[in-house]
């Protein structure tokens, strides 16, 4: 051990790596201290030690081909990303381009990027508006519709079926919930007219119910759910201008895709019994009171 | 044996040059900044010449400081990689030199955390791969020079990461306190502090190996 100054001190001493004043004092330490003497000539063989041996550069020198190959790759990747070096990077480089100083072409990616963000929040807002609702495979096989429940819900009923042959009902019975929606744009265009534009869907997701009498808790709730059905407005592909679809199998798991219902019950009962153009408006208080307040 | 310009003496120039922005910029730095306008304007083909200049500087650090060819050629590959992508970003009036060996660093800190050699990064070999070997001495001073720098390796391997980094920037590749810091991005006394207990576990290490005082 050192007496007054740590063997770390002595350690930059001896390579001149202390502050000048702070040396001095070391320095002047040094003529006085044995101990101290010795412990920098083992450091000073120590560090002479390391060098000679470390320091070399034949030791640790890549070889040509090394260094051809990493030459070589790198101007092979940067030639393939020339296309696709990123847009952040390009712009960010056509500014400093354009600006020639750091400080500018900083402030103008800022304000490039706060302009982008604005927008693409804007865009966010009229992308749904940007795929169309319905989206067909062939004729008239549809698409299951995505991110339906970003749409309009416009309500939702238990146990409500019209049922042909007025007897019990069926295997849903009342026992399942029918949520209902429809594409925002479909929705603003009711309200606006009072009509459903070409491309209308509706969304039907049937759930089954399950009843709570507990001493405290009592009601009747949505379980899981058991079928998904749609109707759509498009007078190209379908007599009387809806088509309707069924996405459940036998099974009741859910279709990615599936064709319209060819037996006409749908349709019928819509056409009949529905108030607005095969859609029952009058069940959907959202659709009623959307007219309303236009 | 090849002759070229001796790197370090080349960075510390180009260090002392970043360090007085009122200078003149050196006529290397002024072909770096012609060359860097021609690839940010599209010539990619250019940066060829930037890797030419560079590449011995940035894959012999690496190899110092991963310890392996495979690792140093990874290294050095997504250096000029970096390099080209924020090319842009380089104040051309000040040296391109530093830059690189401060991404050098960073992106070896980055390979030895990857791949987990060790808990404290960098090479688990006990000594770099080397090329082409001193054939000057006899073999027997060979066999025992090459005994003595796989130990010291090994000593250097085992010091904390940060220690390990400082002292082989400031005694292997000999840059100053100020280099060390600038290229870290630290203060000189933090350097000065890692420095010094790197020099001292690694007297401590040698005598330990050496079996009493070297």
């Amino acid at each position: 051990m050192s007496c007054v100054y740590s063997r770390e001190t002595l350690a930059l001493f001896i390579e001149d790596d202390l502050p000048m004043a702070q040396a001095e004092r070391v320095r002047h330490h040094l003529s006085v201290c044995r101990n101290c003497q010795q412990i920098c000539e083992q450091l000073q063989k120590s560090q002479s030690f390391v060098k000679a041996r470390l320091k070399s550069p034949f030791h640790v020198t890549p070889s040509p081909e090394l260094l051809n190959a990493v030459r070589q790759t790198v101007l092979l990747q940067i030639h393939d990303d020339r296309r696709t070096l990123g847009w952040g990077v390009k712009i960010e480089r056509a500014l400093m381009l354009a600006f020639r100083r750091h400080g500018y072409a900083f402030a103008g990616l800022a304000i490039l990027v706060i302009i982008s963000a604005s927008l693409l929040g804007q865009m966010r807002h009229s992308l749904p508006e940007m795929h169309a609702a319905a989206v067909f495979e062939a004729k008239n096989m549809l698409l299951r519709p995505v991110r339906y429940r970003e749409w309009v819900f416009v309500g939702s009923s238990i146990g409500l079926e019209y049922s042909a042959s007025h007897a019990t009902p069926t295997s849903w019975g009342r026992e399942s919930f029918h949520n209902v929606y429809v594409n925002p744009a479909a929705y603003r265009e009711y309200a606006k007219s009072g009509t459903f534009p070409e491309g209308t869907v509706m969304v039907l997701e049937r759930v089954r119910s399950e009843s709570k009498k507990e001493p405290g808790l009592q009601g009747i709730y949505e379980k899981e759910f058991i079928a998904l059905e749609a109707s759509v407005k498009d007078s190209s592909r379908f007599q009387g201008g809806w088509g309707f679809f069924d996405f459940t199998d036998p099974d009741g798991k859910v279709k990615a895709k599936t064709q319209a219902l060819s037996d006409g019950s749908c349709r019928s009962c819509h056409e009949e019994r529905a108030e607005t153009d095969h859609v029952f408006t009058q069940f959907y208080p959202v659709l009623r009171s959307a007219r309303m307040e236009s | 044996m090849e002759h070229e310009p001796n790197p370090t003496a080349m960075i510390r120039s180009a260090f002392l040059m970043s360090r007085m922005p009122e200078a003149e910029p050196s006529p290397e730095t002024l072909e770096i900044a012609s060359l860097v306008r021609r690839i940010v304007s599209g010539d990619s083909a250019a940066f060829e010449c930037v890797i030419l200049r560079y590449e011995r500087r940035v894959a012999t650090l690496a190899m110092k400081l991963l310890g392996t060819k495979e690792d140093a050629q990874d290294a050095a590959q997504e250096v000029f990689l970096r390099a080209y992508k924020y090319l842009h970003r380089l104040d051309l009036q000040k040296p391109i030199e530093p830059w690189l060996v401060r991404m050098t660093v960073n992106v070896c800190k980055n390979i030895g955390r990857k791949r987990q050699r060790r808990l404290n990064t960098f090479s688990e070999s006990e000594t770099p791969d080397a090329y082409p070997a001193d054939k000057s001495c006899d073999p027997y001073t060979e066999i025992l020079e090459e005994q003595e720098r796989q130990m010291l390796w090994k000593a250097l391997n085992s010091l904390p990461e940060k220690e390990r980094i400082a002292v082989t920037l400031r005694d292997i590749e000999g840059f100053s306190t100020a280099e060390v810091a600038a290229i870290l991005e630290s203060s000189e006394s933090t350097v000065r502090s890692q420095v010094s207990r790197a020099r001292v576990r690694m007297k401590d290490a040698i005598d330990q190996m050496m079996g009493g005082e070297k």
